[in-house]
């Protein structure tokens, strides 16, 4: 619940003008509706009774039957002024917030990063935030709006008919709709927290099944993934249906409230006329304004029902958001003073280094030290799992150093601000992923340089002619690279890297999947567009290493 | 996606097909809800007799009226329950039956759905198909009261009073008009907004599993402003679909209040005796005043729930239509079922006669003998993939035949002989569990053995959990050597009688493909049957034959 609240207070802040005038609105909405129906009633009963007395004449008809009109034609303008700007409030507030959980999942710690699994990720960014979408609309603006109307209902009841009358409506609807929603929110959140889990299991083994069917099928697995994607969903129905008889229950707890409430003010009522205390116009005032009120008990139904959901959703959100602010030193050191001169910032230095597995203490390498001059090439040979690919994360400021130092330019990696380091040097690693889109998108992710710059890379990278027949810059590339070879995928993404301008390149295995032909023509092209830049290359194949100047072995 | 032309012509068979399951539950919830709504009347019949007496200076039981309203009010919220109780079966059974088959039908194909990847196919048979429970619980009986109540109250109003009636029979047709026009627009707009979403998913999955590139191009903020460029976008459209939906409320709810009010002012000059007209014994009695009042309102409520709940409707026919479109897409099946069975006996010998690959080109007739050693080579889109999906048994030649262990493969032998198989996919996809769970695959055998046949017992050991870490989808942590030694521990552990490799030393370094050949070497002295499908040179001059799939006719 504090989670909750602590989401709502985000979405005021970007909202807040908007959602005060929300709850103005919901309240003008909910107390004209009131007014209008006991009004009516005290109209009729009064008219009827000038009518009986034979004082029709008198009966001033004109400016309560104005009243009516007003009220029932400003309550409807009203309402769609309160729905469409508290939406377009609400939904604003949610863009803002996506945009806050993407920009932190982009600053996350490396290891964060790359264990995140697509499917959830991109879960908690839609279904959270859209379920977040309840917190103003469905929960704190009617409550707050039901609430203050009760209370002025209560005023003017107490005024209007009698103390009675407004005790027993106020008294009775509040409490009612107290005692049901306490004990709904703690049937329902733990509930809708493991249908979401759920939910979640069958989003998942469904995924599974559908990306790995094949070697399932060969290993005689389909037919039990197949059960335990439709096992998660008996879960989640059973769970649903325990739900929803707790939300039904609410609304019949609700209805009974109502009517028992209604029932009871038409009682008093007719009592307070009989002991003369109170005109008939005005019991019936009493009585149809306890109808209306019914109404502010509506959305509570909702609210609850959906409860469990927002809390769990506004915990992860919560979660999500608060990550950044402990994980990201690299933003809170401070900046250089002083920009250092380029022909410096690209000398590499390594010394003594150490290196272990992500969040273990077995050691890749250690005692390790070499320096890479500007212009050089150096290839880092090696047998897979030696560390190749590891000392590159290192030197691109995404792996810890156990022991030693890296430097650039003569201050260390970690000294160096994010923005800095990546505007100094690009990593291509051994998987890159290329989005969907055209090949102009793909390649000014990393830099928005004109069309002939663009094609100066491709040239670079010899994909020159193989985008040009498939149709040039914007021929579109599918998901997952689709549309082109491995071979080209693995040259535009190193063409992409190239658009950054580094001046330290670290290739993790550039020319997988290229002929030699092809390979020695694309790094000669590398080098070409980079002459002043320093290349290190993990190399795991003859023609990398022959192109090098230098080779390093780490075996 | 081209919907326009894959679109079945009777959209309203599909519906009614997808709602077969819930059809029984969903009457019943008609029926109670029209009854609950046929209590009001009586509710409203108690207070105007109440009211009335008291004008009338009779002095009626206040514990009667309150009694007599409050049990009839009870009656009324208990057949709602019912109601509802009854829709959520209806709904229930209903998304039970849809999921259920799309989730049989992408567990018996041989190849991904051209509907769309993974994460769509989960968001239809999850989230979206979660749109058409509104639709049945709340739209269906809505539209059971619409046909019932207003006529109801009709034929009481003209029974108390014909100007009564009158002013809600010009009022009340106008309300379905307006509404089917405003209908239309909310339709489309939704249908818009859908589309949308199902982009701004697909947009939010690329960028989250590129989350590293664009850290490591500094693309962070290109990346978020293209995200907030999209997330506008699909914010307006939603502000659309909403807008429409909120006006159509909106002037159903100015004609109600426009029809209730004309009623109020009516029975308020009868009463006063301004007005000689409308009621049939000439003046209007207060208790039939009253009555009307009451029931005014009630004769505008279902059209207005009605109109509530078609955003439900319009949200459900766009998902109606996608599940057309989905069900229309239809495959090659998988041969057999995909569960364990006995191995099928014979040699562990493999023939393609006169097999084509799916883009139509022709494989040459391949014949493997038991024990043989055999690389697939040729440029990619000779058919290599192809070819080893056919010897796995994973979709049935259009034309010729595979021929395994002596017979012709069937549908029915299919499960047997990929028993015996062992199988290294191109690219791997972890499923979500531990790394333990990957390799058994739910079998039993002798995992340290295969770790170690697959030289990659010391990469397992030094991960932070062992055998219990979980990777992520592509085997995030783990090398692609790595991985790719995982897949072949997880082949080799099921003791296969025949293996097949597809480019198993792609993207690997000389000293790693040699350790993964020499892994698919040992098998091969075991006896095993070796086919793999690969352009590296080393590793096809190590095998027993060659096969140039472009070199043959």
């Amino acid at each position: 619940m504090t989670a909750l609240w602590a989401i709502f207070r985000l979405i005021l802040r970007d909202q807040r003008t908007a959602i005060l005038r929300g709850i103005a609105l919901s309240l003008i909405v909910l107390v004209m509706g009131v007014a209008l129906l006991g009004l009516s009633g005290w109209f009729i009963t009064a008219a009827a009774a000038a009518g009986l007395a034979g004082a029709g004449a008198v009966f001033d008809v004109f400016r309560p039957s104005a009243m009516v009109r007003f009220l029932a034609l400003g309550r409807a303008a009203a309402r769609y002024g309160e729905r469409m700007l508290t939406h377009d409030a609400t939904l604003r507030a949610l863009e803002a917030l996506r945009l806050r959980v993407l920009a932190a999942h982009l600053s996350a710690p490396y290891a964060t990063m790359i264990r995140v699994r697509g499917a959830q990720a991109l879960n908690r960014l839609t279904a959270d935030i859209d379920a977040l979408d309840g917190v103003p609309l469905r929960l704190v603006l009617p409550v707050l709006a039901g609430i203050s109307t009760q209370l002025l209902a209560l005023v003017a009841l107490w005024v209007l008919v009698a103390p009675a009358v407004a005790l027993w409506v106020v008294g009775g609807y509040v409490l009612g709709a107290a005692v049901t929603f306490g004990w709904m929110a703690r049937t329902t959140v733990p509930l809708s927290r493991r249908a979401e889990a759920a939910a979640q299991a069958f989003r998942t083994r469904l995924i599974d099944l559908i990306r790995a069917r094949r070697d399932l099928a060969v290993y005689g697995r389909l037919v039990a993934q197949r059960d335990a994607v439709l096992a998660a969903d008996d879960r989640r129905r059973n769970l649903r249906r325990l739900l929803d008889r707790a939300e039904r229950r609410a609304g019949t707890a609700l209805g009974v409230v109502g009517t028992v409430v209604a029932a009871g003010a038409l009682g008093i009522g007719l009592m307070l006329v009989q002991a003369g205390q109170v005109q008939p116009a005005f019991a019936a005032l009493g009585f149809f304004a306890a109808l209306a009120l019914a109404e502010t008990l509506a959305p509570l139904r909702r609210a609850v029902s959906d409860l469990g959901r927002m809390a769990d959703a506004a915990r992860r959100v919560r979660r999500d958001l608060a990550e950044p602010a402990s994980a990201k030193p690299s933003e809170v050191k401070p900046r250089a003073e002083a920009v250092l001169p380029v022909a410096e910032a690209v000398d590499l230095r390594v010394a003594d280094l150490t290196l272990v597995r992500a969040d273990t203490p077995i050691p890749v390498m250690s005692g390790l030290s070499f320096a890479v001059g500007r212009g050089e090439t150096v290839a880092i040979t090696g047998a897979s799992g030696v560390g190749k690919s590891t000392l590159l994360l290192a030197i691109a400021g995404l792996h810890p150093v156990a022991a030693g130092h890296i430097t650039l330019g003569g201050r260390a990696v970690a000294d160096w601000s994010e923005a800095d380091l990546r505007g100094l040097l690009t990593l291509l690693p051994q998987r890159s992923t290329l989005m969907t889109g055209t090949v102009a998108e793909a390649l000014r992710l990393a830099n928005p340089v004109g069309d002939v710059r663009l094609w100066q890379v491709l040239e670079a990278v010899q994909l020159d002619q193989v985008i040009r027949n498939k149709g040039g810059l914007s021929a579109r590339i599918g998901p997952r690279g689709e549309g082109l070879s491995g071979g080209e995928a693995r040259r535009l993404t190193l063409a992409r890297a190239l658009l950054r301008n580094p001046d330290l390149l670290l290739l993790d295995e550039p020319t997988e999947g290229l002929d030699e032909a092809t390979a020695f023509a694309v790094l000669q092209g590398v080098r070409r567009l980079l002459p002043e830049a320093v290349l290190l290359i993990a190399a795991h194949r003859q023609v990398e290493t022959d192109f090098a100047d230098r080779v390093l072995n780490l075996s | 996606m081209d919907t326009s032309s894959e679109l079945p012509s009777d959209v309203s068979a599909g519906t009614a097909a997808i709602m077969a399951p819930g059809r029984r539950h969903q009457r019943r919830a008609a029926v109670l809800s029209v009854l609950a709504g046929l209590v009001w009347p009586l509710q409203a019949g108690v207070v105007a007799w109440a009211i009335g007496a008291v004008l009338a200076g009779a002095s009626p039981l206040p514990l009667a009226a309150a009694l007599g309203f409050g049990g009839l009010g009870l009656l009324r919220v208990a057949l709602t329950h019912l109601a509802e109780a009854q829709a959520h079966s209806a709904a229930d059974a209903i998304l039970a039956r849809a999921r259920t088959e799309i989730v049989a039908n992408e567990a018996s194909r041989a190849t991904d759905s051209a509907f769309g990847g993974a994460g769509s196919l989960a968001a239809l048979a999850g989230e979206k198909l979660e749109l058409l429970a509104p639709y049945v619980s709340r739209y269906a009986p809505a539209r059971a009261r619409v046909m019932v109540l207003p006529l109801v109250i009709l034929g009481l109003a003209f029974w108390q009073s014909w100007a009564v009636g009158v002013v809600l029979l010009i009022s009340g047709p106008l309300i379905p008009v307006f509404m089917a026009l405003v209908g239309m627009a909310a339709k489309e707009a939704s249908a818009r907004q859908m589309a949308e979403i199902g982009t701004l998913n697909d947009f939010l999955v690329e960028r989250l599993s590129a989350l590293v590139d664009i850290r490591l191009l500094g693309g962070g903020t290109a990346v978020l402003q293209g995200f907030e460029r999209q997330a506008g976008d699909l914010r307006r459209r939603t502000m659309a679909v909403l807008g429409v939906a909120f006006l159509s409320s909106t002037v159903l709810e100015l004609f109600a209040a426009i029809g209730v009010a004309m009623v109020a002012v009516y029975v308020g000059f009868s009463l006063l005796g301004a007005l000689e007209f409308g009621a049939w014994g000439g003046q209007l009695t207060p208790q039939a005043g009253i009555f009307l009042l009451l029931l005014a309102p009630e004769f505008y409520q279902p059209l207005r729930d009605l109109s509530a709940a078609w955003h439900d409707k319009a949200a459900a026919t766009a998902v109606i239509d996608e599940i057309a479109t989905y069900s229309s897409q239809t495959g090659p099946q998988l041969p057999g079922a995909g569960g364990p069975a006995p191995r099928l006996s014979g040699p562990a010998s493999v023939a393609l006669l006169g097999c084509f690959t799916p883009s139509g080109r022709a494989l040459p007739d391949i014949a493997i003998a038991a024990g043989e050693r055999v690389a697939l080579v040729g440029a990619s889109g000779a058919g290599k993939t192809s070819a080893l999906r056919l010897m796995a048994g994973l979709e049935l030649p259009q034309r010729g035949a595979v021929v395994v262990a002596g017979q012709v493969l069937t549908a029915d032998a299919a499960d047997g002989w990929r028993a015996r198989l062992g199988w290294m996919p191109q690219a791997p996809h972890f499923l979500a569990g531990s790394l333990r769970q990957n390799l058994t695959l739910g079998r039993t055998g002798n995992l340290p053995q295969a770790l170690d046949r697959a030289a990659i017992g010391a990469v397992v050991q030094a991960l932070p959990q062992g055998l219990s870490t979980r990777l992520g989808e592509t085997g995030a942590g783990l090398s692609g050597g790595e991985a790719r030694r995982i897949t072949l521990a997880r082949a080799v552990f099921g003791q296969p009688d025949l293996l097949l490799a597809d480019e198993p030393t792609a993207d690997l370094d000389p000293e790693t493909a040699r350790s993964v050949t020499e892994g698919l070497l040992a098998q091969s002295a075991q006896g095993v049957t070796l086919v793999v499908a690969t352009h590296d040179k080393a590793l096809a001059a190590r095998m027993d034959r060659i096969i140039d799939l472009w070199g043959a006719p």
